[in-house]
């Protein structure tokens, strides 16, 4: 079997095991090497993104530009983007003249998109409930309702007996639980993960 | 003035996009792209002017700083760069791979330092002696039950029987079921903490375009 870009490999391979050694031993040589290479690679991941916003770019403009498809809301993408990138490069990120499209356009859309999940949310729980009604999703919606309550404030009153504020403090510990054994999930899938990509059995880089 | 022109643009935004509960339609669509625009424009520039310019450029232009090393990154990425064009993609697998290597460490590191080792040592904290009073025992053996059951219900591990495909042991499969009510019990309650803080966005946003209408109303 014939490797697929070796070069490539050992980079990841020896880069990725000089980093993880240079956290996991004590050894003087290896620290300042491990902080050039996570300085380079901060580097390298704002010019990924850059690459990323720019191919974002290529496809509206595409999208525009094409005659079977055209796409015209493409075009508010394309002037939103020239606006805030000339504004931004010209007189900084932080200047007066460039926080009001932050201010005005950004945070507002942004926060009316994040409260329009309020009604999603509940579109499709109720849309979950209705279509699979398993014991997992009873057990999903009770959790949530009962956990809206308690977030709600309602038990929060003087008027609140002591058994209700105790069976609250005790139903948040099985949350705790479950949320535990699935942060120690994604950890343990994290490591395994790490360890494909650093024994080259994963390589996401490959064309 | 020019402070009533970004109210009223903010205004006509937000009506747009919450006009999506009756319905996709163009207002929340042109809304929506010109969202998606000026966050990439403002990002590109952010990437530029915080990370780009002062580790990338500024040390190369400034001949007292170890100008050669930064040759390194500078070449990265350049090559990084050619992922724009399909003909030359092929030139940034090195730097792509340079990054997956630094991140799959960054990620083992975080993985095994931030999240397991202090998981695991917090799972312990219950039954250690001096908290070790009746109710800090009961919770520690409720916390520690839920997470080996949560965890057993992702262990897929088992014998394959014709017909049947892979099949668990029934033991395991008991304890995957209570692992599997614990998750539905710790999903349920992030979605009502969602619920209520989109909530909570969104009654900020009503109140804002109750504001901004009895502004205009004399």
């Amino acid at each position: 079997m014939v490797m697929r870009s070796p070069v490539a490999t050992a980079i990841a391979i020896g880069v990725g095991l000089i980093v993880l050694l240079g956290y996991l031993l004590p050894l003087p040589v290896l620290d300042p090497i491990r902080r050039l290479f996570l300085d380079w690679s901060i580097i390298l991941a704002a010019v990924a993104g850059l690459v990323a916003i720019l191919n974002l770019f290529k496809a509206h403009w595409r999208k525009i530009s094409s005659s079977r498809e055209r796409d015209y809301y493409s075009l508010f993408f394309i002037l939103g983007f020239i606006l805030t990138a000339a504004l931004g490069l010209l007189f900084g990120p932080t200047d007066e003249r460039v926080r009001p499209l932050i201010m005005s356009i950004q945070l507002p859309v942004e926060a009316s998109l994040v409260g329009l999940l309020t009604i999603t949310f509940v579109v499709s729980a109720v849309r979950l409930f209705a279509l699979r009604r398993s014991w997992m999703s009873g057990i999903f919606l009770a959790s949530t309702i009962v956990f809206l309550l308690a977030g709600s404030g309602v038990f929060l009153t003087s008027g609140t007996s002591q058994v209700i504020k105790e069976v609250l403090a005790a139903l948040n510990i099985l949350p705790a639980a479950g949320a535990r054994g699935i942060l120690l999930g994604i950890a343990l899938g994290s490591v395994l993960t790490g360890l494909r990509v650093l024994l080259g059995m994963d390589r996401p880089y490959s064309e | 003035m020019t402070d009533t022109l970004w109210s009223l643009i903010a205004f006509v935004l937000t009506l747009a996009i919450l006009s999506y509960a009756i319905g996709d339609n163009p207002l929340f669509r042109i809304a929506l792209y010109t969202f998606v625009g000026i966050s990439a424009g403002y990002l590109a520039v952010v990437l530029i002017d915080q990370v780009i310019f002062p580790r990338l450029i500024t040390p190369l232009v400034n001949p007292s700083t170890a100008s050669g090393v930064m040759a390194i990154p500078l070449l990265l990425s350049l090559l990084l760069l050619t992922r724009l064009s399909p003909r030359l993609s092929f030139l940034g697998s090195l730097p792509m791979a340079f990054l997956v290597g630094v991140g799959a460490a960054v990620i083992i590191n975080g993985a095994l330092f931030g999240t397991l080792f202090t998981q695991v040592r917090a799972a312990g904290l219950s039954f250690t002696f001096p908290q070790s009073v009746s109710s800090g025992w009961i919770t520690g053996m409720v916390l520690l039950f839920g997470a080996i059951t949560t965890l057993l219900y992702f262990q897929f591990t088992g014998r394959r029987e014709p017909g049947k495909g892979i099949v668990r042991p029934a033991w395991v499969e008991w304890i995957a079921r209570i692992g599997q009510g614990f998750i539905a019990i710790t999903l349920g309650a992030f979605f009502a903490g969602v619920i209520l803080a989109s909530l909570t966005v969104l009654i900020g946003r009503l109140d804002f375009v109750l504001q901004f209408i009895n502004t205009l109303v004399p």
